[in-house]
């Protein structure tokens, strides 16, 4: 009981401080929709650093990426992969995305595409998906929260008021500071990530086995399946290489990381936060290690839930101090809130900007009461976040799943927006269309061909159709092209 | 927009290479466990190699293009 107390203490420490900072990063910010939304497209370096890489530190990097390595085994190499290639994609799109935002105002993903392939349907439905995928997103950092919370604590903040006080410190400082208050606390909690993530992959695999390779050499010796592929759950090469393959394509098209392209001050500083992405995976790889811990240790008695791993092997079996504690479950925190953060914020863009504003009457929002508009929806969207964490409904991972499957389908359309001129808008459509319809067949049960990722064959359906409806539509391109869009 | 150039060519099959050695075929030549090095299976090596290969990749597109700009 003493030990909870002084690791809730702890905790809660830690969280008046990220709220303090974010509240506090509100100064210098102008009043705009666009200071808001995008820090008035002046973010420097550091901060935008730091907020890609809380897109990298999510709950799943703390909870998943270990369930990973425990499972299956190597496989789990597949995240750290997709994160540093995706940096390649970024490399080439992000600054013609970030300059046409500049130049033409644009705050969201819908708004970007729609200004090449004009359809007012096309915007709403983009909007619209992406909400779908983002809020159950939303929902399972606030999750992870309440279940860290709970365990760390040995119950004495239950799952519910864990979670409600993650929600509530993101909500306040996120509706308060908007983007800037998102990047200080980014930068904090990205700091106590780093220095959590190595000394508990080192410390763990220390005290158990006297070292990391003396863990390996012992998992070589008792469970060599998992240190090769296809793993200790069979998985073949076609389903590894297709699933990093749409992976570093879709984490570009992922609508919060779309629209940080937008805040940044320069294509320098965007190259500059690319340059060093990828070895944001060397801070990973410790907490692989401790899924890879879990399968030695865990031998006699297999977890039902892998992505408990890291809470049974780190709270439960080692022999840590409660202050250890009290600071892993604030770097484990400060994963999932971060990213949620992001993922509020942009939802509620998101929502003024591609839904509302779209509806009819909704073009006549002013600036001010749209910044209103999106700082209140800030608001709505955590509690129905929390709400839905409460209520937990078990198709929650298949929406997010299915919705973002649909949104990476946009990838054929973004890059005809961006190098392709003789793309149409019917053809993009058309292949969308085909592509989500693929994909989401592929996800409710029937397996793809030659066990390929369901996602992979539908971006290659996708793109074929689109390709093929473009060339023949040709004639179609000028008569869209002289239609504005609406905004 | 377009009118930029995105990569250079020869980056472009840089990272190519990159990416063909971390999935199928390139990553099945490092298949194995043994030899095992700092203490890690030789197919993580392999990954974390290459991962600072990309790093590299990078650095080196980013001071060519720095070099251009100016």
């Amino acid at each position: 009981m003493h030990d909870s107390l002084l690791i809730t203490l702890i905790t809660l420490g830690y969280m008046v401080l990220v709220l303090i900072v974010g509240i506090s990063a509100r100064k210098g910010q102008s009043s705009s929709l666009e200071g808001y939304v995008a820090g008035g497209r002046h973010l420097g370096f550091l901060i935008l650093f730091f907020i890609f890489g809380a897109e990298i530190f999510s709950a799943f990097a703390f909870l998943g990426a270990p369930g990973w390595s425990y499972s299956k085994g190597v496989p789990a190499l597949y995240i750290l992969t997709y994160l540093t290639l995706g940096v390649v994609v970024w490399w080439v799109m992000a600054p013609e995305i970030s300059e046409a935002g500049r130049k033409k105002g644009f705050l969201t993903q819908a708004e970007f595409l729609c200004d090449r392939f004009p359809s007012k349907p096309l915007g709403l439905f983009i909007g619209v998906v992406s909400l779908l995928a983002m809020i159950p997103y939303l929902t399972i950092q606030i999750t992870g929260a309440g279940m860290l919370f709970e365990s760390a604590t040995g119950g004495t903040v239950p799952f519910w008021l864990g979670a409600l006080l993650a929600t509530v410190v993101v909500a306040i400082y996120v509706f308060v500071s908007g983007l800037q208050g998102i990047g200080w606390t980014n930068l904090l909690q990205g700091v106590i990530m780093v220095a959590i993530a190595w000394f508990l992959g080192l410390a763990t695999t220390h005290q158990f086995f006297g070292g990391v390779g003396e863990m390996f050499l012992q998992l070589k010796e008792e469970a060599p399946e998992y240190l090769t592929m296809p793993g200790a759950t069979g998985m073949g090469w076609g389903t590894f290489s297709t699933a990093i393959l749409v992976s570093i394509l879709g984490i570009v098209m992922w609508p919060h990381i779309f629209m940080k392209f937008y805040s940044a001050d320069s294509e320098r500083t965007l190259k500059r936060v690319f340059v060093l992405y990828p070895l944001y995976a060397y801070i990973l790889i410790p907490i692989l290690f401790i899924g890879f811990a879990g399968i030695l240790l865990l031998k006699d008695t297999p977890l039902d839930e892998p992505d408990k791993v890291l809470l049974k092997v780190v709270v439960e079996m080692a022999d840590f101090p409660a202050w250890v504690i009290g600071l892993v479950l604030s770097g484990a925190l400060a994963a999932a809130m971060s990213t949620a953060s992001n993922l509020a914020h942009s939802s509620a863009t998101i929502l003024v900007r591609d839904v509302i504003c779209r509806l009819p009457g909704g073009e006549r929002l002013t600036d001010l009461s749209a910044l209103k508009l999106t700082k209140y929806g800030v608001l709505a969207i955590s509690l129905a976040a929390y709400a839905l964490a409460l209520a937990k409904p078990a198709s929650l991972v298949a929406l997010l799943l299915g919705a973002y499957g649909i949104i990476v389908q946009l990838l054929p359309m973004l890059v005809g927006a961006l190098w392709w001129k003789r793309a149409t808008t019917v053809g993009a459509i058309t292949g969308l269309a085909l592509g989500s319809a693929l994909t989401l067949y592929f996800q409710l049960g029937s397996s793809a061909p030659f066990g390929w990722n369901g996602g992979f064959v539908g971006l290659l359906a996708n793109s074929a159709v689109y390709v093929i409806v473009s060339l023949l539509g040709t004639t179609a391109v000028q008569t869209t092209r002289t239609t504005k869009q609406p905004s | 927009m377009g009118k930029r150039k995105p990569m250079h060519p020869l980056m472009m099959l840089y990272f190519l290479i990159c990416v063909l050695a971390l999935i199928w075929p390139g990553a099945t030549l490092a298949n194995r466990i043994d030899p095992m090095i700092l203490g890690l299976p030789f197919f993580m090596v392999w990954y974390m190699a290459w991962f600072f290969i990309v790093f590299i990749g990078c650095v080196i597109c980013y001071r060519t293009e720095d070099k251009e700009e100016r």
